[in-house]
């Protein structure tokens, strides 16, 4: 494919909110991760939250949309200067020339989960209970469109924990064709019952902290998180998507292929699409969620295409399992790493267990990267794999 | 741009293939509308079978029949699946169990993701290929429509497009009321075979107002944001028909068969 220049992009985590936060963690090997203290969902277990978000409501016109969802995506939105940026793209191809494609698992939930905690004795939801608004899949894409001040095109990607990695292939095929000149991507999701408790009655969370790669790995921490990226087309940028690749494993609803052989598809046809091979790549921000299955099964995958050469963690520890949101997140901690040079650790893993075979870096270290991927696997055996370059 | 569509598969009260909404698309028969529960899909494996909740079976059950209608092999297949609320019952479920005990089912936590009725095909079919599950509210036919499509131009491999509603519990309903099921699913593909059922070419207009229904659509269906596929079936069933759905707040998909 035609190398698509990223031209912004921002990151809002447990980690930092932003990008400049997110690099001192990343750097400083610091974990946003904390011990689960929130009152309304006492499961024992480390999360990864953005209090922060939460305490400012959106601004007045768009108080229908109002939920957890969409103030973390208007938290994230204000951060990097990115809103300016997309202005910026409008004002040059035009409102309706400008697309938003956005990933999330769960949406605005959580609002739907307090209504059925607060049902009239009809058995109605509330009164104040928003549907279309909150709750919808699309409810936080249509919220970030309106706040950009955008007319494209503009759907949601759910496809569980693909669905943020999953966008840039979307937008990729709308700019390709024409459709459209520029394109916002991104997701988001929040912290809400039905993951911590649904992730919890599938024995995947860990009371202790998420320790990715680690022979005593637990399960994942699970986070919160948003996520924005700015695409291009016919303009440059140091910063470039320059492959992608999507696979199904047809194998299990909520376990991986032993083998990882859709995630080695996915790189696969992510390699080709840049035209390039395993042995221009300089990093892999692997998927690494901390579960038993998903790290044995993509470990291997990434061992068998690229061997013992090239540096590879998993972000996970930083940020906890993002869901939704985690191909954003760490398509933004790969950007980062391409743009300031250097390899993110792995701050919770102590030990690497040796039967996931690929290389995993433990402590951070700086150095000039060229080519890097970032994984992305979800639930239903859905794979995504992005490709980013930086211009020399 | 340009694709032909190579098969379809229909699922609504009363309509149990492309044939019959042909036929009364064309008149020919009235619609007699009988309560539909969805089949348990024949080509999932038993225990996939069994875990599978109402959605993805009716999800499935018309993409089986446009995959039964189609020339090409599933396992070509990329697939789109576009839903405007794919979980609702199980929502209800979940949402009911967190209000309460807490003591959420494993099944019903993995079959509450959005992308469970293609991951269940994908399974059952052994599509290894790109599935990539959307929604875009009241806009969610034409989204996915546009979606397959820029697929199929980019890898020139044909593609599965499902787009369904399934009724919702009471509380949820009082918000979105979508009471009957409905599903779609098409073949599309880059080249014509001698299955084709027609040439398509769609594009972006500014919006014509309300959707102009067909009289045979039932007022229960309407608001079932896949419900406005029978509109684009409705241009199907005549040869030279064209059709216009809604893709934005201000714009239509206009698609030319």
């Amino acid at each position: 494919m035609k190398p698509l220049a990223v031209t912004a992009f921002t990151t809002t985590s447990a980690a930092g909110i932003g990008n400049a936060a997110t690099l001192q963690a990343l750097r400083a090997g610091r974990t946003g991760l904390a011990p689960n203290a929130l009152p309304w969902a006492p499961i024992p277990c480390w999360i990864g939250e953005v209090a922060a978000a939460q305490r400012e409501a959106l601004p007045a016109p768009f108080a229908d949309y109002d939920c957890a969802n969409t103030r973390l995506a208007w938290h994230a939105l204000a951060q990097d200067g990115f809103r300016e940026a997309v202005a910026a793209a409008r004002n040059r191809v035009g409102a309706a020339r400008v697309g938003v494609f956005l990933g999330t698992t769960t949406s605005g939930i959580r609002s739907t989960e307090e209504a059925y905690a607060h049902r009239e004795a009809s058995g109605a939801l509330p009164a104040n209970f928003r549907y279309a608004t909150c709750h919808n899949m699309d409810a936080s894409t249509e919220f970030v469109r309106l706040a950009l001040g955008l007319a494209g095109p503009a759907l949601t990607v759910s496809t569980a924990c693909s669905s943020s990695a999953k966008v840039f292939g979307v937008a990729e095929r709308y700019l390709r064709a024409g459709w459209i000149g520029a394109a916002v991507v991104g997701g988001v999701d929040t912290l809400c019952l039905t993951t911590l408790y649904g992730f919890s009655a599938l024995q995947l969370v860990s009371e202790d902290v998420c320790r990715p790669y680690d022979a005593a790995r637990h399960g994942l921490s699970i986070g919160e998180a948003a996520g924005f990226a700015l695409l291009e087309a016919g303009v440059d940028s140091p910063l470039e998507l320059r492959g992608y690749g999507e696979t199904s494993d047809a194998h299990h609803m909520s376990t991986p292929h032993p083998e990882g052989e859709g995630a080695r598809r996915a790189m696969e046809q992510a390699l080709a699409a840049a035209g390039t091979g395993p042995d221009a790549i300089d990093y892999v921000n692997l998927h690494g969620t901390a579960s038993a299955a998903n790290d044995l099964s993509e470990g291997r995958a990434v061992h068998d295409l690229f061997g013992d050469r090239v540096a590879c963690s998993s972000t996970k520890g930083f940020t906890g399992h993002t869901l939704g949101a985690a191909g954003i997140t760490e398509a933004a901690i790969t950007l980062l790493a391409l743009r300031e040079g250097f390899v993110p650790g792995s701050p919770t893993t102590r030990t690497v267990d040796p039967a996931t075979r690929c290389r995993v870096v433990l402590a951070g270290e700086a150095r000039a990267l060229g080519l890097a991927m970032s994984n992305s696997f979800g639930f239903g055996g859905n794979n995504a794999a992005l490709l980013f370059g930086r211009r020399a | 741009m340009r694709f032909f569509i190579e098969s379809i598969g229909v699922l609504a009260p009363g309509l149990s293939g492309w044939e019959d909404t042909r036929a009364v698309a064309l008149g020919e028969k009235p619609l007699v509308c009988t309560p539909l529960s969805p089949p348990a899909p024949q080509c999932l494996p038993a225990a996939e079978r069994r875990r599978s909740g109402v959605t993805a079976r009716l999800a499935i059950a018309a993409a089986e029949q446009a995959l039964a209608g189609s020339s090409i092999a599933a396992d070509r297949l990329s697939m789109v699946f576009a839903a405007s609320e794919a979980a609702g019952e199980i929502t209800h479920q979940l949402c009911e169990v967190l209000a309460g005990t807490r003591e959420v089912s494993p099944t019903t936590f993995h079959n509450s993701v959005h992308n469970a009725p293609m991951g269940y095909l994908s399974i059952a079919i052994g599509a290894r290929r790109s599935g990539t599950s959307i929604c875009r509210g009241p806009w969610t036919l034409a989204a996915g429509l546009v979606c397959s499509a820029l697929e199929l131009e980019a890898t020139r491999e044909p593609v599965l497009f499902a787009c369904y509603d399934s009724p919702l519990a009471p509380p949820m309903r009082a918000s979105l009321p979508v009471v009957e099921p409905t599903a779609l699913a098409f073949v599309l593909s880059a080249a014509r075979t001698e299955r084709t059922i027609a040439e398509c070419a769609i594009a972006s207009v500014p919006s014509a107002g309300e959707p102009r229904w067909p009289a045979w659509v039932p007022e229960a269906w309407r608001p079932n944001p896949s419900a406005l596929g029978f509109i684009v079936l409705a241009a199907l069933a005549a040869p030279g028909g064209s059709a216009r759905v809604p893709l934005a707040p201000d714009q239509d998909l206009e698609i030319r068969c």
